[in-house]
C-alpha cells in the first residue's frame, strides 16, 4: 500500500487518536494497560462492535438502519425463551439468528422495493418492535441457566468465546467486503447510485441485503449479550442504535455512503469504550459520560468535515 | 370513454394528502368514539391535546429541517437542557422569570450552534444532532447532577396547567398560533420559497443567489426556539425539571412530521399536514389509553402507522423522473 493510499484511509483520524489516547492514558493511568482491563474494555464493545460491522454496510450503502436497539431485545427476548425451554446455547442462537435475519429482510424489502427510505422504516421497526417486547415479555425478569450463556461467558483456548465471535465476525466481514461481488457492490452502490444503476448493478437487491445483514448481526449481537448479562428484560438494549451509529461515524465511514472501511466501526466502538473505561477508572463520575460521547462525536466529525473540505479544495 | 380518460377523469378527484389525512382523522375519532363508551367529549378531546402541545410545536420547525432535507434527532435532549436551566437556574438564585428567559436563550442558541454545524462544514445533519443529542442531554445530566427540581411557585403552572374558560387548555392555544404563524410563513413568505428551494436542489439554489446557510442556520435556530417553549410548557406541565425530559420525543416529532406527509428526502411538505399528523397518531395513542389498553400497545401502533402511512404515499406516488 502506498503512503497516499495509508493517509486516505477513512478510519485513519480515528485510529491515530485512539493510538495516543492508548499511549497517554498508559502513561496516566496505572491500572489502564493491563490485561485484565483491556479485555475487559474489549469484552464490553463486542456487542456494540458486531452490530456495527454490518450496519457499517447499511451505511455504506447510502442507507440507515436505527432498529437495532430493539431488534436485540426481541431477539434476546427469543434466544431466552428457546433457551429456557430447550436449553443449551445453539439452538437458540439459531432462533435469534432466524428473528433477525427474518425483521432485518422486512426491513429490507419495505425499503428498497416498498419504497419507504430505511430511515423511515428502521424507526417505524425501532417502536414496533420495542412495543412488541413489553407486550410479550412485560415485567418478565428471565434468568439464564449458565449452560445457555458460553456466548458471553465462555472461554475457548483462555480467550473469552464473546471476542472470539468478535473476531471471526470482522474477518468474515472483511473477506465478504473486499473478495465478493456483493462486498464491492455496496460500495459502488454507496458511492454513486445513478452510476450504479446505469451500469446494471442490482440496487435494490444490495441494500436488501445489507439490511438483512444487520438483522443477523442483531441476532447474534443479542445471544453475546443475553450471555453476558445473563437476565432478560423489555428494556433491554434501549438507546442501543445510536451507540451503533455513533461507531460507525466516529470510525470514519461517511453517513452520506460509498466511504469507509471494515475497520471503521470497530474503531469507533473501541473508541468510545476506551473512553467510558478512562473515566470509571479516574473516577469520573457517571453522568458526565455522556457528555463526554456528545463531544467527542462533534469533534470527530468536525475533524472529518474539515479533512474532507482542505482535501477537496486541493484537487 | 376510453380507460386512460377515465383514470384522468378519476384522478381530478383525487383528494389532496392534507384532505385524506383529515378525513383519516375524522374517521378515527369516530371509531374510538364509537368503540369506546364515555370517550366522546368536547372537554375530553380538548384535555387530550395537553398530552400532544410539546411534541406538536416542535414538529412545525422540524417539518422546516426536513423539508430542506436535513433531520434534528437532537430535540428532545435540548428539551431536557432548556427545562433543567430553568429549574436549576432558580434552584440557584435567578428570579423564575429571568430562569426561563435563561432557558429559552440556551435553547435558541444550541439551535443556532446545530445551524452552524452543519452549514460551516457541510456536515450532515443526521451526524451533528446525533452529537447534539448526546451533548445537550449530558450537559442536562452534568448540570443537574440527576437529581431533579420541582418547588416552582404557584404562577409557574400558567402555562401547561390552566385553561381558558375552564375548556381550552392554555397550551392549546400557543400552539395553534405558532402553527398558523408557521403555515404562513412556508406558504406565502420568501422565507418560506427559500425553504422549499434548498430541499428541491440545494445546489441549484445557491447557485441561483440564495444565501443557503442563512437560511439553514435560521432553521436550525428556530426549531431550537421552538424546542424552548416546548420545554416551558413541559416544565409547567409537569411542575419539575430532571434530564430524562423529553426521552425519545425526537422520534415521536419525526413521526409526526413524516406522517403528515412531507418527504423524508426534502422538497415537499406543508404545516397543515404535519398538524393533521400530530393529531392522528396523538388522538390514536390517547384513544388506546383511554380504553385501557396497556401503553406498550401505542408504540406498536405508533411504528406501523408511521410504516403504512409513508408506504402508502411513497408506493402509489407518480414516478416524477
Amino acid at each position: 500500500m502506498s503512503r497516499a493510499a495509508i493517509l486516505a484511509r477513512p478510519e485513519l483520524p480515528s485510529l491515530v487518536f485512539l493510538i495516543l489516547l492508548v499511549a497517554a492514558l498508559s502513561v496516566t493511568t496505572p491500572s489502564f494497560f493491563t490485561i485484565p482491563n483491556l479485555q475487559a474494555v474489549l469484552e464490553q464493545v463486542v456487542v456494540v462492535s458486531i452490530v456495527a460491522l454490518a450496519v457499517n454496510q447499511v451505511i455504506l450503502s447510502e442507507q440507515i438502519d436505527i432498529s437495532t436497539g430493539s431488534l436485540v431485545a426481541v431477539c434476546a427476548f427469543v434466544y431466552g425463551n428457546i433457551a429456557l425451554t430447550v436449553g443449551g446455547s445453539w439452538v437458540p442462537l439459531l432462533g435469534a439468528l432466524a428473528t433477525g435475519a427474518f425483521v432485518g429482510l422486512v426491513n429490507g424489502v419495505l425499503s428498497t422495493y416498498g419504497r419507504v427510505s430505511s430511515i423511515i422504516t428502521t424507526m417505524g421497526m425501532l417502536f414496533a418492535l420495542r412495543g412488541a417486547v413489553l407486550l410479550a415479555a412485560g415485567a418478565q425478569v428471565l434468568n439464564l441457566p449458565p449452560e445457555s450463556r458460553i456466548f458471553g461467558l465462555g472461554e475457548a483456548f483462555g480467550v473469552p468465546i464473546s471476542i472470539i465471535v468478535l473476531v471471526v465476525v470482522f474477518a468474515l466481514m472483511g473477506v465478504v467486503s473486499r473478495h465478493t461481488v456483493f462486498g464491492r457492490n455496496v460500495y459502488a452502490v454507496g458511492g454513486n447510485d445513478r452510476a450504479a444503476r446505469t451500469v446494471g448493478l442490482p440496487l435494490n437487491q444490495v441494500r436488501l441485503m445489507t439490511l438483512v445483514l444487520s438483522g443477523l448481526s442483531c441476532g447474534l449481537a443479542a445471544a453475546v449479550l443475553l450471555g453476558q448479562i445473563g437476565q432478560l428484560q423489555a428494556t433491554a438494549a434501549t438507546g442501543f442504535e445510536l451507540k451503533v451509529i455513533a461507531a460507525v461515524v466516529l470510525g470514519g465511514t461517511s453517513i452520506t455512503g460509498g466511504r469507509g472501511s471494515n475497520l471503521a466501526p470497530v474503531v469507533g466502538a473501541v473508541l468510545v469504550g476506551v473512553i467510558l473505561n478512562a473515566l470509571t477508572l479516574n473516577r469520573v463520575p457517571g453522568i458526565f459520560e455522556l457528555f463526554v460521547l456528545g463531544v467527542l462525536i462533534l469533534a470527530a466529525v468536525s475533524f472529518d468535515g474539515l479533512r474532507t473540505r482542505l482535501t477537496d479544495r486541493r484537487r | 370513454m376510453d380507460v386512460p380518460r377515465a383514470a384522468d377523469f378519476l384522478r381530478s378527484f383525487r383528494p389532496s394528502r392534507t384532505t385524506g389525512l383529515f378525513v383519516l382523522f375524522v374517521v378515527e375519532i369516530a371509531l374510538i368514539s364509537a368503540a369506546v363508551p364515555g370517550y366522546f367529549s368536547v372537554y375530553g378531546l380538548l384535555d387530550a391535546s395537553r398530552q400532544f402541545v410539546e411534541a406538536g410545536i416542535i414538529a412545525l420547525g422540524m417539518t422546516l429541517v426536513i423539508i430542506t432535507g436535513g433531520i434534528d434527532l437532537s430535540v428532545g435532549s435540548l428539551l431536557a437542557l432548556v427545562s433543567v436551566t430553568i429549574g436549576f437556574g432558580m434552584d440557584a438564585g435567578l428570579p423564575l422569570w429571568l430562569a426561563i428567559l435563561a432557558g429559552m436563550g440556551v435553547g435558541t442558541l444550541c439551535g443556532f450552534f446545530n445551524g452552524v454545524m452543519v452549514t460551516a462544514l457541510r456536515l450532515h445533519p443526521l451526524v451533528v444532532t446525533l452529537g447534539t443529542f448526546a451533548l445537550f442531554r449530558g450537559i442536562a445530566f452534568a448540570v443537574s447532577g440527576a437529581g431533579a427540581v420541582s418547588n416552582f411557585p404557584a404562577w409557574f403552572g400558567v402555562f401547561g396547567q390552566t385553561t381558558i374558560g375552564g375548556l381550552v387548555p392554555v397550551q392549546l392555544v400557543f400552539f395553534v398560533v405558532l402553527a398558523a404563524a408557521f403555515a404562513i410563513m412556508l406558504a406565502r413568505t420568501r422565507f418560506g420559497r427559500y425553504v422549499y428551494a434548498i430541499g428541491n436542489n440545494e445546489v441549484t439554489a445557491r447557485f441561483s443567489g440564495l444565501d443557503t446557510d442563512r437560511a439553514k442556520i435560521a432553521i436550525y435556530t428556530l426549531t431550537g426556539w421552538l424546542v424552548s417553549i416546548a420545554a416551558v410548557i413541559h416544565t409547567s406541565r409537569i411542575s419539575s425539571a430532571r434530564a430524562n425530559a423529553g426521552f425519545v420525543l425526537e422520534l415521536t416529532v419525526i413521526a409526526m412530521v413524516v406522517l403528515g406527509g412531507t418527504r423524508i428526502t426534502g422538497g415537499s411538505g406543508t404545516i397543515l399536514g404535519t398538524v393533521m399528523g400530530v393529531l392522528i397518531l396523538s388522538y390514536l395513542q390517547d384513544g388506546l389509553l383511554f380504553a385501557g389498553v396497556r401503553s406498550d400497545w401505542g408504540l406498536v401502533v405508533v411504528g406501523a402507522f408511521l410504516i403504512v402511512g409513508v408506504f402508502i404515499n411513497e408506493f402509489f406516488r407518480k414516478e416524477t423522473r
